[in-house]
Formats: structure tokens, C-alpha cells, sequence
């Protein structure tokens, strides 16, 4: 029996993940664009330390898994911003401060302060922004048609459109397309929704996620993707340089996403050099062209440095009009989000 | 009726290894979509794969866990056999049957209940806890093979060891192991196949460190890529290398 | 003391740790997740239970109730189809093809199981697709005008399982036919019967206890998959486990995700009891 207590160790031992080289580690909870090791290298080698990476799904699935942890066990997060609020309601972000965040070089819609702060306090900052709207391949379709979400729901389509697989930004977009803003999209108007998305989902042959998506319009199973946007054709461009997007007459969804810090970090010191080279023109524009989706940087300056290419793919110069016309994400209440969730659940099943 | 018979093994071969050739053959694919057409070939891929610090730590992760957890169930069920074998004990039916039950069990399920029970405890996930799972999937396994490996002659030939004045331990190490070695070794490599290639509970119960299968689901999620190909490619030939090499050493012998 | 009684005290000692290590890591958490699943979740906080709201929810909510319906026709249209598909290749590669020859033949029928798992789902998505290896070859040869939608639909779900299922139900078919003596066929034959009635009323009957085993694991293991429906069906239609993970991942809902987890267990185990005069999972 002893024999057995002193494998069952070995092998425990054995397990037991080996500690990596670096002398420090930085746990982050993170969307897979600040995964790609070219973002996070060059703040690894200054501040010698290992990144450690999770990425997660929604906010709800990102908000579990910090209440499941223990106190210290993460350092930073990457949150929707129009979600900052409902961690900054669970109490778990720390203050951060002002003078050391970039802030004045943002694009100036989305500094984002309603949402990134409460009673003047900085819980987070917005590192990346785009659009959910219509890409589509322009070989394919009329562009003139895409000028309008109305061309989604004709029969001139039917069977050509793919829908991107995350539920607030396209009931967002369903909404925008019935004149619906997303600001007002309270719990009596998401029912209205029910019969234009059960119409959408007649007119579409599949809904996927970011990849199923990408694969779906760069091998033409499909010629628009609503939902779409830079995030989804920019790292396709040098593929298949057809496929473009826009933002229609009616509107679009902004996606923005914020960094902050977990209050309970052992090394708030650490977490916060992580933000600030993340917010840093050179980490936002490595963010900006991250290998796992591009997006605008919400820095300005990061246009120093990306090169005419990459800032066209962008659609760098096209900005001010397009945050015009684009409106945030839906931000529901706890019952409107599972009736949101329901709604989709209830199109994807049937 | 010998004509149908070679007709449909050549199709039934070409439906069971056509995605495994178009897997292999668009690893090499010279642009950034593994559909056709095949517009050049390059081993860029394969570069980029064997220089990516993350999938090679995924290996080395899944290697851990697969060795590890497939010794402990291996360990665990035959103790279990050794013991449910040598004595009639009360409850050894309910026992047999329990030891089973995870066979029949989804692996999302069990995924699930340990993902709750170390949640409530304080467990974080790590590979640890997703060697823990490996082994709760893989006892069943050992336990039932070794268990109907062990025959009446077996506990007459322990029976004969003990009365010799062996220990305890030097029955089960040096009289009851080796005569169960090829069940042992059956047994540790089916583990060990299963294990490298599960996905769900590796996924519900890792955090920073993955394994292979989780690690490939993430560069799925984040693109479309032949690099995707040229793991999997990667993967595949070394096992078929490794089947094969056992096929011609070990197996090789003890064919009729 | 007597012999017996000390072999029954060794043999206790010996299957006690398997036993703790399978009620603290299996039954435990079993019980915890079914304990769960009585909670329910309201706004955004878990209520302690017991009750039973989520499966209340379960049989009055369309979506939930069809993601069952979808799981089960899913999980026996593979399971019929594998059996179809792999009983006749057992067959053929036991008694056709050469001997010397039908390790290799075997071998070749089961290769794929070497790729990775979720590689395999990925290679049937590239091979399906409209701009995949199936359709540009047919449209190539003139055969098809415009590709045909496969991918993201049911179809490719079961393709995708279909294949991997009949790599495990040959196996497990062809070791239980290279089992059977060879004269019993010989004396069916010597008493007149043709090949196809020694094979209908006497091969078949025989090879029952292995084609059971096989598709009872064949059925457990697709209703329990979630890469499967979740690569090639694209989100067309969702499964038991895709909506356990969408639990999961969308809602954080843990009770919501344990009750579904319980409603996936009673069908195995409906199945299981539906199967069990030909089990013997011991033997698998």
C-alpha cells in the first residue's frame, strides 16, 4: 500500500504544472485578439514576466469563472465596455489612474466615460473598437444594394447570407434595421423583433462563429455576412481582396472593448504596466492587427505605427463618419439579456 | 457477389480516408485556405507550427497528462481487479459495476460534476485536475480488461506464490504483473489513446497550461489556417509512424 | 484465521483505492451536479434549490425541448447507419480479403482514429464544404452544376459522426466474426443452406452481442459530443451538449447546464436499459 501513496505522489508531482522560466506571471482573462504572442512579447521581455492567457466567450461566462476563482488568481481582464458596469457592480475592478492613461489621444467617442467610469472613477480604459455590420465579397453583390440592412430581408438575397453568432450585436442590428435604436431596446420592443429575425433566418444558409464566419465568405458559401466587419474580412485581405464592407444608411453596432484591472491582483503595479503598453501607441497598433481578429485601435496615435496598408484595410480615414452613424451595443438588464439570449436560441432552433 | 465485395471495400476506404488524405494534402497548401485549389506546395506551415511556443507546449502538456493519468488508472484497476479477483467480497458485484459506471457516462457529464466539485472546493483548473478526470474515464477501462484477463488459474497461481511465503507485494509485482503483461499493456495504450485525444473535460478543466486538443479547438476559433492542417498532419504521421513500429517489433512476434 | 477471510481483507485493501478515487471523482460530483441542477438561476444570481424550475423550463421551452428531440434523431440515425456501413466491411475483411492482407486492410479501416479528434471534425469541414474536395471534384467533372449545401446542415453532422462511428463498429464487429468457429458455416452449408441464409440466420445472430456493444457505445458517445454538431452543423440547429455549452459559455448558468446534464443521462440510461439483455460492458 505504501508502494502505491508513493506513486500516486510521483505521479502527483509529475503533474503538477511546471512553473515557467520567467521570474513573474501576469494572469489574464482576455479575448483571443490579446492572445497573439506578437501583442505580447516585447512587454514579456521589458518587464520579464510570462502572460498568462484564458480566453473566454461573454462576459457572463468571463464573470463566473472570476467568481470561481480565488482572490489574486487574475490580474487583468478584457470586457466588453458596454459591460464594465456589471463587473463595476460586482465590485471587482480596481481604480485606475487617470494621469497614466493615454486617454487624450483617443478618438474622442470612445474614451467611452459613462461606461468606463462610475462617480469619476476609472475602472477601465477602451482599447479596440469596430464594427458589426454587413462585409460582403463586391464581386458577388450589387454593391450599391449593401447601402441599406433592407436588402438582408429581400428575396434578391435569399440563401447568400451568413449571420455572425453573437447575440447582442445582431438583435442590435435587427433592431437598427426596424428603426429601433439600440439605446431603447428594453424588454417590450425585443419581442417586436421575434418576426423580422424569424424572416432573416429564412433568407440565411448558415450562422457561425468568427471563424465559421471567415471560412464562410472567403470560399463563397456564402456572399454577405451580417455581423461582419474589419474583424472578420481585414485578416482575409491578402486572400481574397474582394471582400469589403460598410456601414448601411440605417446604422450599424459598435463593438468596443475595455481593459482593466482586477482589484484583488497581488501585483496592481504590474497589471497596470500591462495597460499601459497595451494602450501605448506600439501596443495598439500590434493590437489593432492582431493574428486573431484586426480592429481599430482606440489610441490615434497608434497610426504611427501602421503602415498605408494596413491603415486602408482599416479604414482608418473613413473613421468620423463611420462612429456617426454607427450605436453601441444593447446594454439589457439582467431579464433582457435572457430574453435576448432566448430569442437567439429560439432562431437558431428553428 | 466478389466484385461487390472489392467495390464497396474500395468505397467504404475512400469515404474513411478521404478527409484524412485532403487534411494532409492542403498542410502543404501554398496560400492561406486549405480548400481547393491546391495553388503550390510548402512546408511553410509545418514551420510555423514547430516554431508556435504555445502548440509545443500543448504537446508536451497532453503527453503529461495522457502518460500520467493512463499509469495512475493502469495502477488503480489493476489493484481493483487484483482484489475484486482473488476473494468473493460482499458487494463485489455493486463494487464491479461502479468501478464501470464511468463508461457509460458522457465525458460532458463527468467534465461538468468535477467542474462543480473543484469550483466548491477550491481546486483550480490545471492540468492536474484534468489528469484527475483523465483518470476517472480511463479506470473503467484498465479495471474491466485486466479484471477479465485474471482467471481461476491465476488466483490458484497467487494462492501458490503466498503459500510459498511471498509478500503481498511481490505477488502483485512479480507474479500476477507479468503474467497480465499484455492486458497491462493493452489496457495503458487504449488509456493513453483516449486520453491524448479527449477534448471536453481537458477543456472545461484547464486554465493557462492545455493540452493538444483544446490548444487546436483555440486556433480553430481564431482562423482559418493551414497551419491547422499541418498539426494535424503532424499529429497523425508520428502515431502511424508509432503504430507501425510496434506492429513490426512487438506485435510481431506473437502473431499466430 | 482462515484463508478466505484474509483474501477478503487483502482484497478489500486492494480495491479501496480505485473505489475511493471513483466515488470521490465520479459519484461525488455526479450527486453535486444533480444537486445543482434543482437550483436555478434568477437575474443573474444562483437561487438555492431544491426546486425544479430549470426542468420545468425544459419541457415547456420549444428551443430546450427540440434540442432533445434533435440529440436523440441525431444519435440513432448515426448509430442505425454506422452498423449498416460497417457490418458488411467487417465482414468483407474477415473472410474475402486474403489473410495475409487483412491486418493491413483492418489497419486502413481504423487509420483516421490516429488523427485527432477534433482535427477529424475540421477535415470533414474543409472536405464538405462548397468549395471543398467533394464538390469541386463533382462540379470538375461535370456531374454537379452548383455545389450543394452540406456543410453547416444536419447532413454533415452525421457524415462527420457516421465516420468516425463505423471505424469503431468494424472493429468491434470483425473481433467478434474472427471469433466464431469456422464450422458453423461449414455445417449450415453442408445442410443445404445458400451463403446469404448462413449469413442471415446463422453469421448475424452470432455477431449480435458485439453490434449491440458497439452501438450502445456508438449512441452513448454522439448524443455526449459536442465538437461534432458543433464544427460541422453550424449552429443550424443545436444539440443537447451545444446547449449545455451555450449554458456555460453565454449565460454562466450552471444550474440551467446540470439539469440538461441529467436529461442527457436518463436518455443514456434509457438506452443502456433498452440494450442490456446483449450488454456485457465488462467485455468491451
Amino acid at each position: 500500500m505504501k508502494k502505491t501513496a508513493r506513486a500516486a505522489i510521483l505521479l502527483a508531482t509529475a503533474l503538477v504544472p511546471v512553473s515557467a522560466q520567467a521570474a513573474q506571471e501576469l494572469n489574464a482573462l482576455i479575448w483571443c485578439d490579446h492572445g497573439d504572442p506578437a501583442l505580447l512579447e516585447p512587454f514579456e521581455k521589458a518587464h520579464d514576466v510570462k502572460v498568462n492567457i484564458k480566453e473566454y466567450q461573454g462576459t457572463a461566462e468571463a464573470l463566473t469563472i472570476l467568481e470561481q476563482s480565488r482572490p489574486g488568481d487574475w490580474d487583468v481582464m478584457v470586457i466588453d465596455a458596454v459591460d464594465v458596469g456589471r463587473a463595476v457592480d460586482r465590485g471587482i475592478l480596481a481604480p485606475l489612474p487617470a494621469d497614466a492613461l493615454p486617454t487624450a489621444d483617443f478618438f474622442p467617442e470612445l474614451v467611452m466615460e459613462s461606461h468606463n467610469s462610475r462617480d469619476s472613477v476609472i475602472y477601465a480604459v477602451t482599447d479596440k473598437f469596430g464594427y458589426n455590420t454587413i462585409a460582403y465579397d463586391k464581386t458577388k453583390v450589387e454593391p450599391a444594394d449593401m447601402a441599406s440592412l433592407k436588402a438582408l430581408w429581400s428575396e434578391k438575397y435569399a440563401g447568400r447570407i451568413g449571420l455572425y453568432d453573437y447575440y447582442l450585436p445582431m438583435l442590435g442590428l435587427v433592431g437598427i434595421a426596424q428603426g429601433v435604436p439600440t439605446s431603447a431596446l428594453g424588454a417590450e420592443k425585443i419581442e417586436t423583433l421575434r418576426d423580422p429575425l424569424m424572416a432573416l433566418k429564412k433568407n440565411t444558409k448558415l450562422v457561425a462563429d468568427v471563424v465559421g464566419s471567415q471560412t464562410a465568405l472567403a470560399t463563397g458559401e456564402v456572399d454577405i455576412l451580417l455581423g461582419g466587419g474589419e474583424f472578420l474580412t481585414a485578416t482575409l485581405h491578402a486572400e481574397n481582396p474582394n471582400l469589403d464592407w460598410t456601414i448601411p444608411t440605417e446604422g450599424a453596432a459598435l463593438w468596443a472593448q475595455s481593459l482593466a484591472v482586477l482589484k484583488d491582483s497581488g501585483q496592481p503595479e504590474l497589471a497596470l504596466e500591462f495597460v499601459k503598453y497595451v494602450t501605448s501607441p506600439e501596443g495598439q497598433a500590434r493590437l489593432a492587427t492582431s493574428s486573431c481578429y484586426w480592429g481599430m485601435p482606440a489610441n490615434a496615435k497608434a497610426g504611427e505605427h501602421l503602415s498605408a496598408e494596413q491603415k486602408a484595410v482599416l479604414r482608418w480615414d473613413e473613421q468620423a463618419e463611420y462612429l456617426k452613424r454607427a450605436q453601441l451595443y444593447p446594454i439589457p438588464s439582467a431579464e433582457d439579456d435572457a430574453a435576448m439570449q432566448d430569442l437567439w436560441t429560439d432562431m437558431l432552433q428553428n | 457477389m466478389r466484385f461487390l465485395s472489392w467495390a464497396y471495400l474500395g468505397l467504404m476506404f475512400l469515404f474513411i480516408l478521404l478527409p484524412v488524405l485532403a487534411l494532409v494534402a492542403f498542410s502543404f497548401q501554398d496560400g492561406r485556405l486549405p480548400v481547393p485549389p491546391l495553388k503550390g506546395v510548402t512546408l511553410e506551415w509545418y514551420a510555423k507550427v514547430l516554431a508556435d511556443r504555445d502548440l509545443m507546449a500543448a504537446l508536451w502538456h497532453s503527453f503529461l497528462v495522457a502518460f500520467g493519468s493512463s499509469a495512475m488508472a493502469l495502477l488503480l484497476g489493476f489493484l481493483a481487479a487484483s482484489g475484486l479477483a482473488r476473494a468473493v467480497l460482499p458487494g463485489s458485484a455493486l463494487m464491479r459495476g461502479l468501478l464501470i459506471a464511468p463508461l457509460t457516462v458522457s465525458y460532458l457529464i463527468i467534465a461538468l460534476g468535477l467542474l462543480q466539485v473543484f469550483n466548491a472546493t477550491g481546486v483550480r483548473p490545471s492540468l492536474f485536475a484534468t489528469g484527475i478526470g483523465h483518470v476517472v474515464i480511463n479506470l473503467p477501462l484498465c479495471f474491466s480488461i485486466i479484471y477479465a484477463a485474471m482467471g481461476e488459474h491465476q488466483r490458484s497461481a497467487l494462492r501458490a506464490a503466498r503459500d510459498l511465503g511471498a509478500r503481498e507485494w511481490q505477488v502483485l509485482a512479480l507474479v500476477s504483473a507479468p503474467t497480465l503483461a499484455p492486458a497491462l499493456a493493452a489496457a495503458f495504450f487504449l488509456s493513453v489513446t483516449f486520453s491524448w485525444d479527449e477534448f471536453i473535460i481537458a477543456f472545461l478543466l484547464t486554465r493557462f497550461e492545455v493540452t493538444l486538443p483544446v490548444e487546436i479547438w483555440s486556433m480553430l476559433r481564431s482562423g482559418l489556417s493551414p497551419a491547422t492542417n499541418a498539426i494535424g498532419s503532424l499529429v497523425f504521421l508520428v502515431s502511424v509512424a508509432i503504430l507501425l513500429a510496434l506492429e513490426f517489433t512487438l506485435f510481431r512476434k506473437s502473431r499466430p | 484465521m482462515s484463508i478466505e477471510r484474509i483474501e477478503r481483507r487483502q482484497g478489500a485493501a486492494l480495491v479501496a483505492p480505485a473505489m475511493l478515487w471513483t466515488l470521490a471523482f465520479f459519484l461525488l460530483p455526479f450527486l453535486a451536479m444533480i444537486w445543482m441542477s434543482l437550483s436555478h438561476l434568477e437575474g443573474r444570481e444562483v437561487v438555492s434549490g431544491p426546486g425544479l424550475e430549470n426542468y420545468q423550463r425544459i419541457f415547456t421551452d420549444p428551443s430546450l425541448r427540440r434540442g432533445i428531440w434533435v440529440s436523440l434523431q441525431i444519435s440513432a440515425v448515426v448509430t442505425v447507419i454506422s452498423v449498416i456501413l460497417a457490418w458488411p466491411l467487417a465482414w468483407i475483411i474477415a473472410t474475402r480479403v486474403p489473410e495475409k492482407w487483412r491486418r493491413l486492410a483492418l489497419l486502413l479501416a481504423v487509420l483516421p482514429f490516429w488523427t485527432s479528434y477534433v482535427v477529424r471534425s475540421y477535415s470533414w469541414a474543409l472536405v464538405l464544404g462548397e468549395n471543398g474536395l467533394i464538390m469541386q471534384s463533382l462540379i470538375g467533372a461535370g456531374l454537379l452544376e452548383a455545389p450543394i449545401q452540406i456543410m453547416a446542415t444536419r447532413s454533415a453532422t452525421i457524415i462527420g459522426f457516421v465516420h468516425f462511428f463505423t471505424m469503431l463498429l468494424t472493429l468491434t464487429i470483425y473481433s467478434n466474426l474472427v471469433q466464431l468457429p469456422p464450422n458453423y458455416a461449414r455445417a449450415a452449408e453442408d445442410l443445404g443452406a445458400s451463403r446469404w441464409q448462413v449469413i442471415r440466420l446463422v453469421i448475424l445472430p452470432l455477431t449480435l452481442p458485439g453490434m449491440v456493444t458497439g452501438a450502445f457505445l456508438t449512441f452513448v458517445l454522439c448524443i455526449g459530443d459536442y465538437i461534432t454538431p458543433q464544427i460541422l452543423g453550424g449552429n443550424s440547429e443545436l444539440t443537447l451538449p451545444q446547449l449545455i455549452m451555450l449554458q456555460l459559455g453565454r449565460r454562466g448558468d450552471y444550474p440551467m447546464a446540470s439539469a440538461l446534464a441529467v436529461v442527457l443521462m436518463v436518455l443514456v440510461t434509457l438506452a443502456y436499459a433498452a440494450c442490456a439483455r446483449w450488454l456485457r460492458m465488462e467485455r468491451v
